[in-house]
């Protein structure tokens, strides 16, 4: 079958991850761009039996290469030579995005653009003359709908076009720069004497050279330093001539272009104002109220996620309300129920095989407890992390993220950091993981480490378990049960914010927050394909990089329960290594009033996934419900509260510092990290406990 | 000639005034990253909101939030 290459380029929310979606059906591979944390979508679909091969690009206002994504995508276009680029643009906003199509079009002849939410713009009655941007771009321009599905065949019938030639550009697009011409020309000539760039189209590297574009001009320093000065001369000439800084020339150029091509092809009906939008935004931008409602809103959400995935608390309120075998069955059905069971289903069936086929000792177990289980481990994140993932996609899809980051901003700042540091705080509620990898949205690389590195504190929602059995355990008061959680909570986001700012100033010396720069994009209702799509390739992203990892430590841990100095100990937990270690860390737990080996084993489980911990205390005292293991070992109020501060805050679990590594990329970082959460969790419980101490509670 | 007469700060203007952007006091590449977003000089703005926090503003179609950092040194003339 016929190959082709199809690139999809474009500003950021115009519809470029929809229409991929739409085209590629979400048969997609999602990966990182090398050496950057830049997430990068292939996929694949057949029209008239030609494969047309689908690389996503980085979602960027322009080609200038001044930040990764930009970098990213000029390189794409520049050394694959992509058999077509897609361009996308915005029908409702063409002013805007048709900014990256000239671009695009000053770069590469191979284009086909699509006119996406021509539905949006039909409904505010904007008409667009397609044929009449056609003749003065020159390239096939397909009005479509990538939401409604309207126009996809015959985009890809004009890709294919163009990719056999036909139908595109003879040569680039030429925007006029207002008397820089005859300098352009003169610099396009010195680079065809001395034959330098040559994999860039010429003229458009003499533009670049006049806009100041950095990268090309280190790529000449590395090939022909000789001919600098002489460009720096003409620079200056053209400068001087002119009058004008020359890089706002050549912008304010491409825009008068595009004015030109607006004001003779669309024709605005009616000045349709998206009323529901601004009155939904005086509320959502307000100083006060925004902030109010963005949290009220995430909670909520939050709130039904963790019933969704371990019934709680629904469990609880029908219990109260005395519908007490509903309530198990609530949990039961919940996902995490479901999959336990399954878990636990197949661990004993294979050891019931395994001991059939006259297996015996260590490798049922290794089979059995540590693989299968490690393995249900990895899976009982997943619905987690795509529940996470579900809201965060909808929250961005639906416009409420950026209004949420404008109105958190001026709190924000106080700390160091931007509005937009508020959505790893919000993703950390539901699961550190999916919190670490969203830092991957900010613009600022130095905002996106300080939070990757802090948003693990914000206790996510296996922790909140945790905290709850520890809260049920040592009191039966609901309020007082209701007030630790509430604390460890408000806390939580107090040190978000206050290490945040220490991390600020100590490691990466930043004096300021970035200053926020964002689109807000119109409010609408979140489309299902979309947030799936989001979720599910993340989720497939994360399992794909973290899961051996997962697994690897999951076994490790394994063995060290498992087998003591006499060997293969068949459930002998008192007698094994986590044990032995336990005992030599009990010195520094018990500094935080939990003087015990099996509390030291207990944060050792802890750390492969948090509801580990609870397992631990079932399995060391026989007592299978948690909250009685807890009671057993005798937690007191006062250790009870020493230990939920250490089990909040310290490492979350290994896939999130799986995430750490794949994030950060920097071992120093990471370790890091580790460290600064470990001194928190003992620092806090300590002073908690010496300070009750004081007090005279035990 | 005197550049700042008749100009003030895009950060003081009230919600629901309208501008036309003459100057942007920043680095060369902050804007040119302002101009390709299209915060042009030239180029007519409104203002959605501007309370506490970032100041919100519609320009080319497009509705953008900026710190009150930037927006103090984009200089517009009232309309
Ligand atoms: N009305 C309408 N809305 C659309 C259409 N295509 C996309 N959208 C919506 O526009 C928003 C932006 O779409 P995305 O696909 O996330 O945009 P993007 O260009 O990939 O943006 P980034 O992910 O930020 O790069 C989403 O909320 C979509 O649901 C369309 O054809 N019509």
């Amino acid at each position: 079958m016929a190959k082709i290459l199809a690139a999809l380029a474009g500003t950021p929310n115009v519809g470029k991850s929809t229409l991929f979606n739409r085209i590629t059906g979400g048969d997609v591979h999602v990966a990182n761009w090398p050496g950057v944390t830049l997430q990068r979508a292939e996929g694949k679909t057949v029209h008239h039996g030609i494969e047309i091969n689908i690389v996503d690009l980085p979602g960027t206002y322009s080609l200038s290469a001044r930040d990764i994504g930009e970098r990213v995508a000029r390189d794409f276009i520049v050394r694959k030579k992509p058999d077509v680029l897609v361009v996308v643009v915005d029908a409702t906003s063409l002013k805007k995005s048709l900014y990256f199509a000239v671009m695009a079009l000053e770069l590469y002849t191979r284009v086909v653009i699509a006119l996406n939410m021509i539905d949006a713009a039909d409904k505010r009655g904007i008409h667009i003359d397609v044929d009449g941007m056609e003749a003065k771009l020159g390239v096939p321009i397909v009005p479509i709908s990538a939401l409604k599905g309207i126009g996809i065949g015959v985009l890809l019938d004009r890709t294919l076009d163009v990719a056999q030639g036909i139908k595109t550009r003879k040569e680039l697009l030429k925007v006029n720069y207002n008397g820089l011409e005859p300098y352009i020309y003169k610099i396009e000539k010195i680079l065809k004497n001395e034959n330098a760039l040559n994999h860039y189209p010429r003229i458009w590297t003499a533009i670049r050279l006049f806009e100041g574009d950095e990268v090309i001009v280190e790529e000449l320093r590395e090939e022909k330093p000789e001919l600098l000065p002489k460009i720096e001369a003409l620079k200056e000439k053209a400068r001087l001539e002119l009058g004008e800084d020359l890089g706002r020339l050549a912008i304010s150029s491409r825009y008068s272009f595009i004015d030109d091509i607006t004001k003779s092809s669309v024709i605005e009906v009616r000045l349709a104002a998206p009323s529901f939008s601004e009155k939904l935004d005086r509320l959502m931008l307000h100083p006060l109220l925004g902030p109010i409602i963005s949290a009220f809103v995430i909670l909520i959400t939050f709130f039904l996620i963790f019933a969704i995935n371990t019934g709680f608390p629904l469990n609880l309120l029908l219990e109260y309300a005395g519908y007490k075998e509903l309530a198990s069955l609530v949990e039961e059905y919940s996902l995490s129920g479901i999959l336990g069971s399954a878990f636990d289903l197949l661990s004993s069936g294979i050891k019931a095989w395994m001991t059939s086929i006259g297996y015996s000792g260590w490798t049922v177990g290794l089979l059995a407890d540590g693989i299968i289980d490690s393995l249900g481990t990895l899976i009982s994140f997943v619905p987690l992390l795509l529940l996470a993932y579900i809201f965060l996609g909808a929250m961005q899809d639906s416009g409420l993220f950026p209004r949420a980051a404008v109105s958190f901003d001026s709190l924000f700042r106080k700390f160091g950091l931007s509005g937009k540091a508020f959505f790893p705080a919000a993703l950390g509620m539901g699961c550190s993981v999916a919190a670490v990898t969203s830092t991957r949205a900010m613009d600022d690389d130095r905002e996106r480490r300080v939070t990757a590195m802090t948003s693990p504190l914000i206790p996510c929602q296996a922790r909140l378990l945790v905290l709850l059995t520890i809260a049920s355990a040592v009191s039966s008061d609901p309020l007082s049960q209701s007030a630790l959680t509430i604390f460890i909570y408000v806390l939580s986001f107090i040190l978000y914010l206050l290490t945040s700012n220490l991390l600020n100033k100590l490691v990466f010396k930043i004096e300021y927050a970035p200053d926020l720069l964002m689109e807000l994009p119109p409010y609408h209702r979140p489309s299902l394909r979309v947030v799936w799509w989001y979720a599910r390739s993340n989720t497939e992203h994360f399992l794909r990089k973290a899961g051996l990892l997962i697994l690897g430590l999951g076994i490790v841990t394994w063995f060290l329960l498992n087998f003591g100095s006499l060997g293969y100990l068949s459930g002998d937990i008192a007698n094994s290594f986590a044990a032995y270690i336990g005992n030599i860390l009990s010195p520094i737990t018990s500094l935080i009033g939990l003087p015990d080996w099996r509390y030291a084993l207990a944060f050792e489980v802890g750390f492969v996934a948090k509801e580990g911990l609870l397992i631990t205390f079932s399995s060391v005292t026989g007592v299978s419900d948690p909250v009685e293991a807890l009671r057993v070992i005798g937690l007191t109020p006062l250790k009870g509260v020493s230990m939920a501060l250490a089990m909040s805050y310290y490492v979350p679990c290994m896939a999130t510092v799986a995430a750490l590594i794949t994030e950060l990329r920097v071992g120093r970082y990471v370790l890091l990290t580790i460290l600064m959460e470990l001194m928190i969790a003992f620092v806090l419980a300590a002073t908690a406990y010496w300070t009750g101490l004081m007090l005279g509670f035990t | 000639m005197d550049h700042n007469q008749g100009l003030v700060p895009l950060s003081i203007m009230r919600s629901g005034q309208r501008g036309r952007i003459i100057t942007l006091n920043v680095g060369r590449g902050q804007a040119r990253r302002l101009m390709e977003m299209g915060l042009l000089p030239g180029e007519i703005v409104d203002i959605l909101s501007n309370s506490a926090g970032p100041i919100i503003i519609r320009v080319r179609d497009v509705t953008l939030a900026l710190g009150r950092n930037i927006a103090s040194r984009i200089w517009i003339e009232a309309m």
